[in-house]
């Protein structure tokens, strides 16, 4: 299993814990075959003509075709973000593809329509695209998928039945189509057009992702999902979802990636805007596992990505949780505006590294309502040459009274090459804004380690448990699928720890 | 693809270009020329955004005349001065002090604006060998004097193998909008202990910065306490550099910010062997409208193993307008060492305030006895007695003044 050589190895870092975060090993990547698709293109590179096009392909109205070539001419007088700590040659904008869709996505009414080969692929991933029925007295976890291939949706599962509900559920291209004034007024009011360079450059070319509004009162009855694939060469895929939970609704979303494996760097650049009014709660789950490049470090997908989310009602909640182990580069920071008061917002990551994989990833709180909370769990494993940064914001607005954050951050090295980072900014401008942030695993509530330890676990042991379980609450949402892999990762001890 | 816009030279960065050219180093003109001040954006600047924050630099200061009383006087100290950049005769040296004076730069090259200008600008700096055990509390007193003037000073330091001193620099002088940039190398023999103590008390229009870069030999002990309680917008950036096995230090500081004060205190460590530790401990305390920074990055080199360091940042508001900001970064290449980082900030716990209060304590004395327990941490360290009274005292001078 281990084809690199760890030289030298802390006698405390477990076997199992080895073997699993190298059973990652890029090499073992099993996401990586492609599917021969007939496709589309729009022309390679990068100018109004193609912004046009994507626009005209989607039979998009003239307002966003405005919207679009404004974040362009924005776009051309930003400069590209050099602050994070990962490296890469330049990327030229004007040598991939900003469009491409399988000719025979033309919305099929039903699945049975769906070419075959598409079916195949996703079967292949493991991605459920058949609505199966509930089987008489065996209740079975439902998940609801919009599967979105290079830069279209081709199908997304269970729409009639989320409709009934009142519900909206489905591609953005079609959001913008059928529900022009939901769109208008929340696209772009949480991650603004200007907002970094990637962002910008998603708003001049988005092509698809998903759409999703929960009204008034409902709660989601199945877990929605997305699930993202690069499959053609040298095509830069650029998602744009939007999830709005209205007063009092509540949602649970998972979001996968995969991509082949190849030689050439593919550029992923996406944006994902959550909006959570008064009493809403969202939550939103990620399984990166994009191309990571190969041992040597050639090809992979370049993911940089901007998601926020915006606690916009009193008592509304948004909790992110990661598990990042694909891409060359991630450059990923799912943070939360604490708008409205009694806000709460959590990030819970796992970001694993091996081979030449750079991780910058993190996240943002800021507090701007009153008694708002947030907490931040991180736990970061560098193997192989990678490099893995932890970057995190807590800031607490002159106005956000009482705001109380609890930051911890974990990393472990494993063998003698990489790297593990760590780089929370602390930003006070409250007096009764209480913040810690801990970077030991000593100050998880002590009345929670008493009542571990006294049952005879280890410290660690202990430890692990508690972390687990505030992940664990999450992952019990995530499909099968995704759970056991999760799983596998997260298994992963504390054990070793530094920083 | 994207359009790039030359640098906009503010007032301040014309000025420094021209001190700078006249000054013969025409490279770190044209360099500050492309660059301009650093922003936000340079993340080393990232809460003290000098192309904001320094709007304005006063010519070069001329030679000091009449010279006012020290800001800090400590019984029994050796004392010595530069006022205005130039190095003052001084009276007999103490054993085991050797003094003298050398030109040049006495820092590293480093990608920084302010440890750049000072080994542009400094004409002279003072020499300091240290040998054996020596008695007096060593002072550098350093003065801007007169009008309002750009200074630049600096100082060597060398403490031979074996050796203990304590060391004071204290910062002072008109009450002008002075510039004053300050440097510091200084560096510990195998087993040397040193306590060096740097007390900002420039006036309230004034801007200071200072460098101080520390080399530690195997086995060196070092413990500093910062204390920035001067000046209209401070800066004190460390580089202490674990050469050695078994090299320790407590770098510690303090910012105290009032109404109107930007203080920043910015440490930059470097792991580089094996087997080294120490433990960064910076506290802030604002009131008023005021911004307090500490920014520590620990670097552990790839081969440092067996590294032990554990960063702490606390804060404590006294204010509503006050902004506490920190960035405690970690930086691991090796894979068997013991790194953390912690930060805290937060107001007087109410509990604690409470206590005092029902026993019939007043509440501003209940405040200040808080207060000095948090900072007890900082001073009580600091064994010359002398010292220690007089470092209470700019304490206390402090919060009798809120």
């Amino acid at each position: 299993m281990a084809r690199y050589d760890i030289p030298t190895l802390k006698e405390e870092i477990e076997d199992d814990t080895v073997e699993k975060v190298l059973a990652l090993d890029v090499e073992n990547y099993k996401y990586g075959f492609e599917t021969k698709l007939e496709v589309e293109r729009a022309p390679k590179g990068l100018s109004e003509e193609v912004i046009r096009f994507i626009s005209m392909k989607k039979e998009e109205p003239e307002w966003m075709l405005e919207w679009r070539l404004d974040a362009y001419k924005r776009w051309l007088t930003m400069d590209e973000p050099t602050w994070a700590k990962v490296h890469y040659p330049k990327i030229d904008f004007q040598d991939m593809y900003y469009y491409a869709a399988p000719k025979s996505s033309n919305r099929p009414k039903s699945l049975d329509e769906v070419d075959p080969a598409l079916l195949e692929m996703y079967e292949k991933l493991g991605v459920p695209l058949k609505e199966r029925e509930l089987l008489a007295g065996v209740e079975q976890p439902r998940v609801a998928v919009d599967a979105v291939i290079d830069s279209v949706s081709v199908a997304t599962t269970f729409r009639a039945e989320l409709n009934k509900m009142g519900i909206i559920f489905c591609s953005i291209s079609e959001a913008i189509r059928e529900y022009p004034d939901l769109v208008k007024q929340y696209l772009g009011s949480v991650v603004p057009v200007s907002d970094n360079y990637y962002a910008t450059l998603n708003s001049a070319v988005f092509t698809d992702g998903s759409f999703c509004y929960i009204p008034k009162g409902v709660r989601c009855p199945m877990e929605l999902s997305t699930y993202f694939r690069i499959n053609e060469a040298k095509t830069g895929q650029f998602e744009r979802t939007l999830l709005i939970a209205d007063e009092g609704a509540y949602v649970s979303y998972l979001e996968g990636c995969t991509a082949p494996a190849r030689n050439e760097h593919q550029l992923h650049a996406a944006v994902v805007e959550l909006v959570a009014m008064k009493d809403a709660e969202i939550k939103y789950s990620t399984v990166q596992n994009w191309f990571p490049g190969d041992k040597d470090g050639k090809g992979g997908v370049y993911n940089f990505v901007t998601k926020r989310g915006d606690c916009r009602g009193d008592n509304s909640k948004i909790s992110w949780t990661q598990v990042e182990t694909g891409s060359a580069i991630t450059w990923k920071y799912p943070s939360c505006i604490l708008r409205g008061d009694n806000s709460s917002g959590e990030f819970y990551s796992i970001a694993i590294s091996n081979g030449y994989q750079q991780v910058d990833s993190g996240t943002k709180m800021l507090h701007l309502g009153k008694n708002t909370t947030s907490r931040i769990i991180s736990k970061g494993i560098a193997a192989g040459f990678s490099d893995n940064t932890y970057r995190g914001q807590v800031s607490a607005h002159a106005k956000a009274k009482g705001a109380r954050n609890f930051t911890q951050c974990d990393s472990l090295l494993i063998g003698d090459k990489c790297g593990a980072h760590t780089v929370p900014y602390i930003e006070s401008r409250n007096a009764s804004a209480v913040f810690e942030h801990e970077a030991t695993t000593s100050k998880i509530s002590d009345d929670q380690m008493f009542y571990c330890m006294q049952r005879g676990l280890s410290e660690e042991e202990a430890v692990a448990l508690i972390v687990n379980g505030f992940v664990r609450d999450v992952l019990q949402h995530l499909p099968m699928e995704f759970m056991v892999e999760t799983q596998k990762l997260i298994s992963i001890s504390l054990e070793g720890s530094v920083g | 693809m994207s359009v790039h816009v030359p640098v906009r030279l503010g007032p301040a960065e014309s000025k420094l270009i021209e001190q700078l050219t006249a000054a013969g180093a025409v490279a770190e003109a044209e360099r500050l020329t492309g660059s301009g001040l650093p922003t936000r954006r340079v993340e080393a600047y990232h809460y003290t955004d000098l192309k904001q924050l320094l709007r304005a630099v006063p010519e070069l200061a001329g030679a000091a005349e009449a010279a006012s009383a020290p800001a800090l006087r400590v019984a029994g100290a050796h004392q010595l001065m530069i006022a205005n950049g130039i190095v003052q005769e001084s009276g007999t040296a103490p054993a085991g002090v050797i003094v003298g004076k050398t030109t040049g730069g006495v820092l590293s090259t480093r990608d920084d604006i302010v440890t750049r200008l000072n080994n542009a600008l400094v004409g002279e700096a003072l020499t300091l060998e240290l040998d054996g055990s020596v008695d007096p509390v060593i002072q550098i007193d350093r003065r801007t004097e007169g009008g309002a003037g750009h200074s630049t000073s600096a100082a060597k330091i060398y403490v031979g193998d074996g050796s203990s001193a304590v060391i004071l620099d204290t910062y002072s002088g008109s009450d002008e909008a002075h510039l004053g940039n300050h440097a510091t190398y200084l560096a510990l023999g195998k087993n040397a202990k040193v306590t060096h103590i740097t007390v900002n008390l420039a006036g309230s229009k004034a801007t200071h910065f200072a460098s101080n870069e520390y080399h530690l030999a195997e086995g060196a002990q070092l413990r500093t306490l910062i204390i920035n309680a001067g000046a209209a917008l401070s800066r004190t950036q460390l580089f202490p550099k674990y050469e050695g096995a078994g090299a320790h230090a407590d770098v510690t500081g303090l910012n105290l910010v009032s109404d109107g004060q930007h203080a920043d205190i910015t440490m930059d460590a470097l792991h580089a062997v094996p087997h080294t530790s120490s433990k960064p401990l910076f506290k802030s305390i604002a009131r008023g409208r005021s911004r307090a920074v500490v920014q520590g990055r620990l670097v552990v080199a790839r081969d440092a193993q067996k590294t032990d360091a554990k960063l702490m940042s606390q804060g404590l508001m006294l204010s509503d307008e006050a902004e506490i900001l920190a960035k405690p970064e970690l930086e691991i290449y090796a894979d068997d060492v013991v790194c953390g980082h912690g930060a805290t900030s937060g107001q007087l716990d109410e509990d604690h305030m409470f206590y005092l209060l029902s026993r019939g304590i007043p509440k501003a004395e209940a405040e200040t006895m808080l207060v000095r327990a948090f900072l007890a941490e900082l001073i009580d360290p600091i064994e010359d007695q002398a010292l220690n009274e007089a470092l209470t005292d700019v304490v206390d001078g402090w919060l009798a003044r809120g």
